[in-house]
């Protein structure tokens, strides 16, 4: 077999980020600009101001302009998933959503998958129904089914979460993923077993999980959550994991958990350490030995990508527009070594087999044969493959296999 | 006034002393401040401790390395000395470095403070100073200072030194009160030097410095004779001989000369590189018109305490042997070779004075060379008797014969002096009792402090019997002690097992009698600072075969970054090698990583342990 690099080959997953919230969480170190809304009675959401769609119309603009310019840039077959995230696309409204999903329809597969973020009190009648008709998957943001668990982590007063995935089904959406965390300040395996049992009823055909993350400056860190200890929170990772295997998912991911062929299959692309792009400001991509990222700011990304004389006269030549260029980007060059303890990083949280042939220059030899005692680590055929005990431990698993 | 312009060089205007004192007694302090009454130093050059070059020393607050400063003093008799000061440092570690700077001198100036009174040093630094023959200055520091006590002081002093009241100095070597009177004491009291200017030349070595341009710059005392330059000597012990190249006295800084007179303290540079070959305490003499016999020498001093210096990196061995080797130049005392444990790699066994010394050893080493190093548990040097009759030095825990072989194991003992208040006489008794120690006698310096005898192992203070003494009586208790002899003890080898394997670097000989206790601590104390690690740990503590403690290291349950999509990869990658990067702080043992804290474990074992 060829060893294999990885990111490399032809492109064929996007993701779009799209960068506005109605308000921060406090958890959260995404880039997001802050819109303000107006409900309307039983209405869909709108910027409270008219002035504050106009950079929402722009940004979709943006984002179309990208796409072409980066199709034109790198070797794009057909698009097998598109990712909406962010932020929360559905606060764009329906009507940019479907202007954004026709900048890139010409391009899906038969097959493809199609994910859009969104919040709960955002996925709204209009958002449910125009999600039903272009079939796609939605990721819906819900952290906790407790109120009490969401104010620990300074998400904004919602609805219950529970109606928004009711509301997506009677709709007819197929394919809804519901986004939890576990060790929130506060909570014990009764709040965890209580999140299990609603999931129980809804039955979403995928679940991600993740623990607490208190990301250094964010306002959670500021207000020094005490979350539980070390061991409270191993035992309610294990307490999630056998809880979702016991309602019929499976564990495809460390936090990751999906009803038989409903994985995410864009997210699986990055694990698999598959060529993506990444469109919007802060959005990253990665193509062969190359990554960016966007600038995270969404008046540069505009300004570059849609560099219209009405709101940026040059003096020196009023009269043409300048040509759309891509945003300012931070550009980081990966060589092989790197890529291959990517490769053996992204592969570990999945339990994919890595031929040792891919991976050799950056393995330290030794390491391999007291993991694979332990159980953390199965070697069959030369490839190395972490084991289901393994993937709890999965970053010390690979710390260690890495050569010094 | 002009330093040394006018200072007389004949042998009545000379006066050779130094400063003895317990450690923070404010010796530093009344060297700083005689230097700068006297203009030895302008004061724009003026700094506190003056005398201490080396930045440990500053940072410290304590003198490792003696110096000798000349200083030129018009006295109320409006003649104008030369006085040599010779600074030494002040704490038990470093008493054979007073020793040596004793022999250059003919008085010494006893500085106790008067908010603490006589201590053990005090106490010690007072006999050395007795046997070498000298004039003894007692002076009280620290008058200044509300809590000082200068009745129960002058008492203390009086019983150590049998001064008269008229005789003890009054001083406050931070205000400069009373300084002016300690000069005069010296010029005063102190005998001038006996030399004969006319014999054939002799100078004893106190000390020696090595610079890496000059070569060894050797201390000296004339103590008959004149030195020149250009002149060839010898140096009667080693039998080497060279031509002065420069010779001087230090103002502080050196400062050349043409001649070195009879009596006078300065330093000679030969150019020779060899340390060896000019060895502290050995007589230098005109190679061309010899001295019939040597000055009296210094016993060879021996490291009494001695452990394991790994470099972290493999690597690094080269330049840690490197290190030591210049390190070795300036520190006669200090010793060191090879060795190899399976735990930590290649090394070296070095052998200190005390802890002090074995501290300021590794801290330079690790600052002024810039090596990461593990330090293994100190310990002492044990003499091992076989059963075939052979006697087996012992110096590496490691290296203890198997139990069947043993015919008995002796260990070294001190004469220590503990002086405490004597409200902590109890406290300090069931200390001792608790250590092995053998009480000799006591006596009352006065009503309210007295002077403590016991002969006890010098592992137990090598242990941590000096912190244990300042923690019962709260910092009231001083403590001094020289080696006394070795002395059969029931001592076993015990051994920590880190997941099935014995780990040398932990061993550790210990009484009989505690065994248990030490074992079942230094096991808990590993299971703290053992990480979790991918696999569970078992610890265990072993006598032979006999497995006397146990804890175990349970496995990690969780180690993995909840997240990690398009835009984590880079930024997970990089935690995940900087992860690895700090592995190289850890020690591979088998399958266990084991963080250099964890070496120093049996060092914490604390009070707790003493009584069980």
């Amino acid at each position: 077999m060829q060893p294999r690099d990885a990111f490399a080959g032809p492109v064929r997953h996007v993701y779009v980020h799209v960068p506005f919230c109605a308000a921060r969480c406090d958890y959260c170190d995404f880039y997001s600009e802050v819109v303000p809304l107006r409900r309307a009675e039983g209405g869909a959401p709108e910027p409270a101001k008219p002035a504050a769609s106009a950079p929402l119309d722009r940004f979709v603009d943006a984002v179309s302009t990208e796409w072409e310019l980066e199709r034109a840039a790198h070797e794009v077959h057909g698009v097998r998933t598109l990712y909406f995230g962010g932020g929360t696309p559905a606060l764009l409204g329906v009507g940019r959503l479907e202007r954004l999903y026709q900048a890139f329809a010409a391009q899906l597969t038969a097959h493809a998958e199609v994910t859009v973020e969104t919040n709960p009190d955002e996925a709204d009648e209009a958002f449910a129904v125009w999600a039903a008709r272009r079939d796609v998957r939605i990721s819906l943001g819900v952290q906790s089914f407790l109120p009490r668990m969401r104010a620990a982590l300074g998400r904004r007063p919602a609805a219950d979460p529970s109606a928004a995935v009711r509301r997506l089904r009677a709709a007819g959406v197929r394919d809804i993923s519901v986004d939890l965390i576990h060790g929130i300040p506060g909570q014990t395996a009764d709040d965890v077993d209580h999140d299990l049992v609603v999931l129980a009823d809804l039955a979403p055909d995928h679940v991600s999980w993740y623990e607490l993350d208190v990301v250094p400056g964010t306002p959670l860190a500021r207000r020094h959550p005490q979350v539980p200890s070390d061991d409270e929170r191993a035992a309610l990772y294990r307490q999630v994991v056998r809880g979702l295997e016991r309602l019929g998912y499976r564990w495809y991911e460390v936090s990751n958990f999906a009803r038989p062929g409903r994985r995410a299959r864009h997210n699986v692309a990055y694990w698999r350490a598959r060529p993506y792009l990444g469109l919007g400001p802060g959005a990253v991509s990665t193509v062969g030995g190359r990554r960016w990222r966007d600038a995270a700011d969404v008046a540069d990304y505009v300004a570059a990508l849609d560099p219209s004389p009405r709101d940026l006269p040059s003096p020196r030549d009023p009269s043409s527009p300048r040509e759309p260029s891509p945003p300012p980007r931070e550009v980081e060059s990966l060589g092989r070594e790197t890529l291959a303890r990517e490769r053996l990083m992204l592969a570990a949280r999945c339990g994919s087999a890595v031929p040792l042939a891919d991976v050799r220059p950056v393995l330290d030899p030794g390491a391999v044969a007291p993991l694979v005692a332990a159980g953390l680590l199965s070697l069959h055929s030369g490839r190395i493959r972490v084991t289901r005990k393994g993937r709890y431990v999965g970053d010390e698993v690979c710390v260690r296999l890495f050569r010094a | 006034m002009l330093p040394f312009a006018v200072a007389m060089n004949d042998l009545a205007h000379i006066r050779n002393f130094s400063i003895i004192a317990h450690i923070d007694h404010g010796k530093s302090t009344l060297a700083d401040r005689i230097l700068e009454m006297t203009g030895t130093v302008a004061e724009r050059d003026m700094k506190e401790q003056l005398l201490d070059k080396m930045e440990l020393e500053r940072e410290r607050g304590i003198t490792i390395k003696s110096q000798a400063v000349r200083i030129a003093y018009t006295a109320r008799d409006g003649q104008t000395y030369q006085l040599n000061l010779i600074d030494t440092p002040g704490h038990v570690d470093f008493t054979y470095e007073v020793s040596r700077s004793l022999a250059a001198c003919e008085a010494a100036v006893l500085l106790v403070d008067a908010t603490q009174g006589v201590e053990a040093q005090t106490v010690a630094n007072a006999y050395l100073a007795i046997d070498n023959d000298l004039e003894i200055i007692p002076v009280l520091n620290k008058i200044d200072l509300p809590a000082a006590d200068v009745a129960e002081a002058e008492l203390e002093l009086h019983e150590l030194t049998g001064a008269s009241h008229e005789e003890i100095l009054l001083v406050s070597a931070k205000t400069g009160e009373g300084v002016v009177d300690v000069l005069e004491a010296v010029v005063g009291r102190a005998p001038a030097p006996s030399g004969d200017p006319a014999a054939p030349a002799r100078a004893l070595i106190f000390d020696s410095e090595y610079d890496q341009y000059r070569g060894v710059i050797a201390y000296v005392r004339v103590v008959d004779g004149h030195f020149a330059r250009r002149q060839l000597i010898r140096m009667m012990g080693t039998g080497q001989q060279a031509e002065v190249e420069e010779l001087g006295f230090f103002g502080p800084d050196m400062k050349p000369a043409e001649r070195l007179e009879t009596g006078e303290v300065g330093y000679i540079i030969t150019g020779v590189k060899d340390v060896a070959h000019v060895r502290v305490g050995d007589t230098v003499t005109d190679a061309r018109r010899p001295a019939g016999e040597a000055l009296p020498g210094y016993k060879v001093v021996r490291p009494m305490v001695f452990t394991g210096l790994f470099p972290t990196e493999g690597d690094k061995f080269e330049d840690l042997r490197d290190a030591l080797e210049k390190l070795k130049l300036n520190d006669a005392a200090l010793s060191y070779e090879p060795e190899s444990s399976s735990a930590l790699g290649f090394g070296f066994r070095c052998g200190f004075l005390g802890l002090l010394h074995m501290d300021i050893v590794r801290e330079r080493l690790e600052r002024e060379h810039d090596l990461e190093l593990i330090t293994t548990l100190p310990n002492v040097e044990f003499h091992v008797y076989l059963t075939d009759g052979t006697l087996q030095v012992v110096r590496n825990p490691a290296e203890m014969p198997d139990a069947g072989r043993i015919e008995r194991v002796e260990e070294p003992f001190v004469s220590a002096s503990v002086i405490v208040p004597s409200d902590y006489v109890g406290a300090v008794m069931e200390l001792c009792q608790g250590r092995r120690a053998e009480f000799v006698d006591m006596k009352y310096l006065s009503p309210h402090r007295v002077e403590m005898h016991y002969r006890l192992p010098l592992g137990e203070i090598v242990l941590d019997f000096f912190d244990q003494l300042k923690s019962k009586t709260r910092g009231y208790a001083s403590l001094d002690y020289e080696f006394w002899g070795y002395r059969e003890s029931d001592l076993v080898k015990l051994e920590i097992v880190l997941a099935g394997q014995p780990v040398d670097a932990l061993s550790l000989i210990v009484p009989r009698e505690r065994a248990h206790a030490r074992g079942r601590m230094l096991v808990e104390k590993l299971r703290q600072k053992i990480p979790r690690q991918l696999f569970e740990v078992p610890i265990q503590a072993a006598i032979g075969n006999r497995v006397i403690a146990r804890e175990t290291i349970k496995a990690k349950r969780k180690d993995v970054l909840a997240k990690c999509y398009g835009g984590d990869i880079t930024r997970k990658r990089k935690l995940l090698e900087k992860q690895k990067e700090g592995k190289k702080r850890m020690k591979q043992l088998g399958v266990v990583e084991v963080p250099q804290e964890a070496f120093l474990a049996v060092l914490e074992l604390d009070a707790g342990d003493q009584s069980r």
